[in-house]
């Protein structure tokens, strides 16, 4: 079935998450028409946030957000999955999980919005591994900054507390007051052991900000905030649409089509969720859909033109793939109580491991003590204790006030033989296949994780822990990166340090898959301070057209 | 272009977990639906209407209810949703609420560690029906669904420090204040341990 008319526009993305919205509202405001297609449906705040009330197993990140058959997403992280299929041995370790709606994956996110330091664009000039990228900080500085606007970022004062990423201006909101058991947290590090704790920049409101309320301390930042204090990609979406861009959902990308030359690509067609398909053409095309769907829907729309999948030329796509390895470690304090869940999830952090000589020889890490209310998960184990009555209303509120989680993000680094590919067994129900990704986690990650480890039994010891609970394995951070990975050398890479991939002049990728290495913090500020960049590239080459 | 045409429904994006577990099943394979073990979700999503019970049994849900918690009161109609999606999900419970009804009513216990305690000794499957009951009242929940979310009793209990997520009422910046302190248990498990097994994110 195809439709009867093509759509067209200046700019067509693909994908309307963080990346795919900033750079349609940056490209609207400047009068340049824009369609941005959504694979997945439009669902408001108010029902993913009574999805969550109704949930049994509250800690589910994916579990308000069911997905439709026509854009399925992962719906946990366990392994095999009933999507993305991960093989390899540490399958387990890259079972990520996203979200295919209109807003993208930030409707469940922490809210931490971190610049990556300078030597993380470095990393092989400065240590000797992994890659640099086609970019330097100095480069993406005005767009983080333009990003953190974008957002409501909040964060600390650089003359009081420095995080290493040099700053042209102050953040837009003042830091987040961090909570009680933070504060204990940050004492006890700071009198008892070399390191420090500093304040998480976060894209949450610390006053009114963008016609969004100041954060109530919900508590519920994952999977969602209930009253919009935290960015998502949803208020970019309503922003771009106001400054007068389309968006369609359930429009599921599955071609690109580039001109004789293969030069330029030309169109792209999506199928609807009856399999109807539309065509549509532009004169610069974006893909932002997702470091996993970005390669997937390169691979996936693979011809005579382009046996390899598009803009494979290096052979690249899909390679690389990279994440934040974590260590958790959840444990009951000794010590008086902290009851955390008092306030937004992530609030503070260790960032003495985000670099460091050793980087030469194992990768750095960050910490997070995580601020999560314990109540449900000090009930179910009391219950399981066997107390009722009395005494379980004692356990409870002693687990519930005592119970400390922390885990860190460890860096990925890039290696080829870590690939995406298309499944040969799954599709779904449009005949699209499902992605397959092979991980075997880099020996740089395991010695960070061994470190991780370390510092984590110290902490444990500092804070007279018992009943520790240590995630076995390593598990995903969903921060995957590195599917379309960017570099100076086209046999070698598939984007330039503007995103803009090497075989069609025309085509950008607006994602962290054009990430060269991962650092530690996570990935969204880059993601959107990349993508807004991008947004600057369009306007002039779209101004001088 | 031939191609097989689907009707999904137009608000199927907008269902609930409950329903999105069920649109799930449905793509699912008999051997996925074994495996994961949720043919009870299935019947549950599907299913009948809820359990009918009579003055008797709820009467005797609720006094094992007070006793196990050791409160005066609970709220009846919390009570009888527990009842309904506890006998649903397993419908022997029904006859075992009722024996321990009767273990208790012929003795005199004190507390609810010496019902729960001698509950065990009596009959081993007391203890799953003596989880199912402390599962409902403090996590709110029956038969995989939610019953009640900000009601639940572990709510009731931790109200001086912390909000059931979603409904924080504190104002900006409440969490920066002193919590209460809490004293180190002293009380003992009245049933034997179980596996304790953390659900996936």
């Amino acid at each position: 079935m195809s439709s009867e008319q093509t759509l067209s526009a200046d700019v067509v993305i693909v994908g309307s998450g963080v990346a795919g919205s900033s750079i349609a509202n940056e490209l609207a405001r400047a009068g340049i028409s824009v369609i941005v297609l959504e694979a997945g449906p439009r669902v408001d705040r108010q029902h993913f946030v009574e999805n969550f009330r109704n949930l049994e197993n509250k800690p589910s990140y994916q579990g308000p957000f069911p997905s439709v058959p026509w854009a399925i997403h992962p719906p946990n992280q366990i392994t095999p999955n009933e999507y993305l299929h991960t093989t390899g041995p540490d399958a387990e370790a890259y079972q990520q999980v996203y979200l295919r709606m209109m807003g993208g994956t930030t409707w469940h996110w922490a809210g931490c919005a971190w610049r990556y330091l300078p030597s993380d664009f470095e990393l092989k000039s400065r240590y000797g591994q992994g890659r640099d990228w086609a970019l330097k900080y100095e480069d993406l500085e005005p767009f983080y900054y333009q990003a953190e606007v974008m957002m409501g970022v909040c964060g600390p004062d650089p003359s009081v507390e420095d995080l290493g990423s040099p700053r042209q201006q102050p953040y837009p909101m003042e830091a987040l007051p961090i909570s009680y058991a933070a504060q204990q947290f940050r004492k006890l590090i700071s009198e008892k052991t070399p390191w420090r704790v500093v304040h998480e920049p976060q894209a949450r409101n610390t006053r009114p900000y963008d016609n969004r309320p100041t954060c109530e301390g919900h508590n519920n930042c994952m999977p969602i905030c209930p009253i919009g204090a935290m960015y998502n990609g949803s208020y970019s979406v309503y922003h771009a649409e106001a400054a007068g861009a389309k968006f369609i959902p359930n429009a599921v990308v599955y071609r690109i089509e580039r001109d004789s030359a293969n030069k330029r690509v030309t169109a792209v067609h999506y199928y609807d969720p009856d399999k109807g398909s539309h065509r549509v053409t532009g004169k610069y095309f974006v893909i932002a859909a997702h470091c996993i769907e970005t390669a997937k829907l390169l691979l996936v729309s693979a011809d005579e033109q382009s046996p390899d999948g598009i803009a494979n030329s290096s052979g690249h796509v899909g390679r690389n793939m990279m994440d934040h390895t974590g260590v958790q470690v959840s444990f009951i304090s000794g010590d008086k109580a902290l009851w955390p869940g008092r306030g937004p999830l992530e609030t503070n952090v260790i960032d003495n491991f985000r670099d460091g000589a050793w980087r030469d020889t194992r990768g750095a890490y960050l910490v997070h003590m995580v601020d999560d209310n314990q109540v449900d998960l000090a009930t179910a184990l009391a219950i399981s204790k066997g107390y009722v009555g009395r005494e379980l209303e004692e356990q409870i509120r002693y687990l519930a006030s005592h119970t400390v989680r922390l885990f860190s993000h460890n860096e990925g680094i890039a290696d080829p033989q870590n690939r995406l590919t298309l499944s040969q067994t799954h599709k779904d129900v449009l005949g699209i296949p499902h992605p397959e990704v092979y991980y075997k986690l880099p020996e740089y990650t395991v010695k960070s994780c061994e470190h991780t480890r370390g510092m984590f039994r110290e902490l444990i010891g500092l804070m007279h822990g018992t009943d520790e609970q240590w995630t076995p394995g390593y598990f995903p951070q969903d921060h995957p990166a590195g599917s379309t990975i960017m570099g100076t050398d086209p046999k070698d890479s598939v984007v330039d340090g503007f995103c803009r991939t090497h075989d069609h002049e025309n085509l950008f990728m607006a994602s962290s898959s054009v990430f060269s290495s991962v650092g530690t913090g996570n990935i969204t500020l880059t993601v959107a301070a990349l993508a807004l960049r991008v947004a600057d590239t369009l306007k002039k080459e779209l101004s001088h057209a | 272009m031939a191609t097989e045409q689907r009707c999904f429904p137009a608000d199927l994006h907008l269902s609930t977990p409950n329903g999105a577990r069920l649109n799930r099943l449905l793509r699912m394979s008999r051997r996925d639906v074994l495996m994961g073990g949720m043919g009870a979700a299935l019947a549950g999503a599907t299913g009948a209407a809820a359990a009918t019970s009579d003055d008797a049994d709820i009467a005797a849900f609720m006094a094992v209810s007070q006793r196990l918690t050791d409160r005066d009161t609970l709220d009846m109609r919390i009570g009888h949703a527990l009842f309904a999606g506890i006998v649903h999900a397993t419908p022997t419970r029904r006859d075992q609420v009722s024996r321990l009804h009767d273990l208790m009513t012929k003795n005199s216990f004190a507390s609810a560690h010496d019902l729960a305690k001698a509950a065990e000794q009596a009959d081993p499957g007391f203890k799953d029906v003596i989880h199912d009951i402390m599962t409902g009242w403090y996590r709110g929940l029956a038969d995989h669904k939610v019953v009640v979310y900000r009601s639940a009793l572990m709510f009731d209990i931790t109200k001086d420090a912390v909000y059931p997520k979603t409904y924080a009422a504190g104002g900006p910046f409440y969490w920066t204040q002193t919590p209460p302190e809490v004293a180190v248990p002293t009380g003992e498990p009245a049933l034997s341990p179980s596996t304790f097994v953390v659900e996936p994110t």
